[in-house]
C-alpha cells in the first residue's frame, strides 16, 4: 500500500457518521473512526450493489508485497441521486486510483471509501451535505 | 359476378362500421376518473439515505451536490388533512422489553439490515403512482428489490384467501379528497418500523394520501390490538414530484454483518 496517511479523527467521525445511514449500523461498529487512511493502487472491480458499492484494489504493501483491498461506500441509489453511475467508476478499472477512508477495526484491508481521485484528476468526495465546504 | 358483388358489399359494410368506431370512439376508450384527485407521478424517495453530498473536482472546477432529504426529514405536521400522531409507537408493558431488546440488538436482529423486506408501511411512500379507474397501483424501489402494490379501488372487500405477504392484501377507496388504502394480512416477520417495532399477524395498516398543491402527503396507522396500546399514527411525509425515473435496484449483497464488532446502530428508514 502506499501512501498511508493517517487524517485528523475529528474530521472523519463528522464525515462518515453521515456517510453510510442506510448502513443501520453504526460506523463505530466496524470502522477504526480515529484516523483517515489512503490507498493508492490498480481498481480491480466495482460491484454495483445493495446495500454499499463495493470496489476492489490491490495496492503495494508496506512489505512490498501487493494487498487486497476491499472498499464500500454509499447505496447505488445515493451515487444515482447525485448523479453518478457504475461506468464513471468502471472506466478507472484496471488503471491506478486513490481511496481516502477508514479501515475495519479487524485489521484487515477493509474499509469505507469516503473520496476518490480518478486517474483523469476527476476527484469524487462525500462531504457533510448540512454544511459542505 | 354475385360472387363479387357480395364481396365488394361486406368489404363496404366492414370498413364503414370500423369508420364509425374510429370517429365515435366512446364505448371502447377507457377513461380515468375525473371525480377524483389524480395521484399519478413520480414521487421522490421517501425513506432515509445519507444526508451527505458529493464534492466533484474536475479540472479544477469545483461542484456541490447535495440530497433531497425533505421527504423524510422535512416538517408536514401542520399541512391540511393531517391526523395528529406521535414519533413513537406505544406497545402494551409485557411487550416493551421486547421492543427494547430488538432495538438494543437491531443490527443483529432487524430483517432489513440483511436485505430484508420493509413491508408496509415501512417502505414509506411510493416513488410512482399509477391511478386507473378501478385500481391504482403503487411502485417502490427499495434495497431488498423493487416492489409494487395493485390495490383496488372497485368496492371489492378483502380477499379471504390472500396469503400474508410483507406488503399486505390492500383495498383502497376515496374518502372525499383523500385515497385511503387498507392493507392487512402480513406475515409475522417484518418489523412496522425501525426501533424493534414488531407487530402480530392481526396487523393492520391504514395509508392516507392527498395532493396538497402539487406536492403528495402520506400518513399511516398501525393497528395491532395483539401488541399495541393503540393504534400508532405515523408522523406525516410531504412528498415533492420528482423526475427521476424508477430504475431497477441492485441486488442486495449484505456483507458487514460477520465484521459488526458492538450492536452500534442508528436511524434507516
Amino acid at each position: 500500500m502506499k501512501h498511508r496517511i493517517p487524517v485528523a479523527a475529528s474530521t472523519v467521525l463528522s464525515l462518515f457518521a453521515i456517510a453510510s445511514v442506510w448502513a443501520h449500523h453504526s460506523p463505530s461498529a466496524i470502522f477504526d473512526m480515529a484516523k483517515r487512511i489512503s490507498v493508492t493502487g490498480t481498481l480491480t472491480k466495482i460491484d454495483w450493489v445493495n446495500p454499499h458499492i463495493v470496489m476492489e484494489m490491490e495496492a503495494k504493501g508496506e512489505a512490498g508485497k501487493t494487498d487486497h483491498w476491499t472498499f464500500e461506500s454509499n447505496p447505488p441509489s445515493w451515487y444515482r441521486s447525485v448523479g453518478l453511475a457504475r461506468a464513471d467508476f468502471a472506466k478507472a478499472v484496471g488503471q491506478t486510483v486513490t481511496v481516502e477512508g477508514v479501515r475495519a477495526k479487524d485489521g484487515t484491508t477493509y474499509g469505507y471509501m469516503q473520496k476518490i481521485k480518478l486517474p483523469d484528476g476527476t476527484s469524487l468526495e462525500l462531504v457533510n451535505g448540512a454544511d459542505p465546504k | 359476378m354475385a360472387k363479387l358483388l357480395l364481396s365488394v358489399f361486406v368489404c363496404m359494410i366492414l370498413f364503414s362500421t370500423s369508420a364509425l368506431a374510429q370517429q365515435t370512439g366512446s364505448a371502447a376508450v377507457k377513461r380515468a376518473p375525473a371525480t377524483h384527485p389524480d395521484l399519478s407521478g413520480l414521487w421522490t424517495y421517501a425513506i432515509d439515505r445519507a444526508p451527505a453530498a458529493l464534492k466533484k473536482e474536475v479540472n479544477g472546477t469545483l461542484t456541490i451536490q447535495k440530497i433531497d432529504q425533505s421527504a423524510r426529514h422535512g416538517d408536514a405536521t401542520s399541512l391540511r388533512g393531517v391526523l395528529p400522531s406521535t414519533p413513537a409507537p406505544s406497545y402494551k408493558p409485557e411487550f416493551r422489553a421486547k421492543v427494547k431488546d430488538l432495538f438494543d440488538h437491531e443490527s443483529k436482529t432487524d430483517p432489513v439490515f440483511y436485505c430484508g423486506r420493509p413491508g408496509v408501511p415501512r417502505i414509506g411512500s411510493p416513488r410512482k403512482i399509477v391511478q386507473l379507474s378501478t385500481e391504482t397501483i403503487f411502485f417502490y424501489e427499495d434495497i431488498s428489490g423493487d416492489p409494487y402494490r395493485i390495490i383496488p379501488t372497485d368496492g371489492r372487500p378483502h380477499n379471504p384467501r390472500a396469503n400474508p405477504s410483507h406488503y399486505g392484501d390492500s383495498v383502497g377507496r376515496w374518502e372525499g379528497d383523500v385515497f385511503v388504502v387498507d392493507a392487512r394480512n402480513f406475515v409475522e416477520d417484518s418489523w412496522f418500523g425501525e426501533d424493534g417495532y414488531f407487530h402480530s399477524a392481526e396487523m393492520r395498516v391504514i395509508e392516507r394520501l392527498w395532493k396538497d398543491g402539487s406536492n403528495l402527503v402520506w400518513q399511516a396507522t398501525v393497528e395491532d390490538p395483539v401488541v399495541l396500546a393503540a393504534p400508532w399514527v405515523m408522523p406525516p411525509r410531504l412528498i415533492r414530484p420528482s423526475t427521476d425515473p424508477l430504475e431497477e435496484s441492485p441486488k442486495c449483497v449484505e456483507r458487514d454483518g460477520p465484521k459488526l464488532l458492538n450492536n452500534d446502530h442508528h436511524l434507516q428508514r
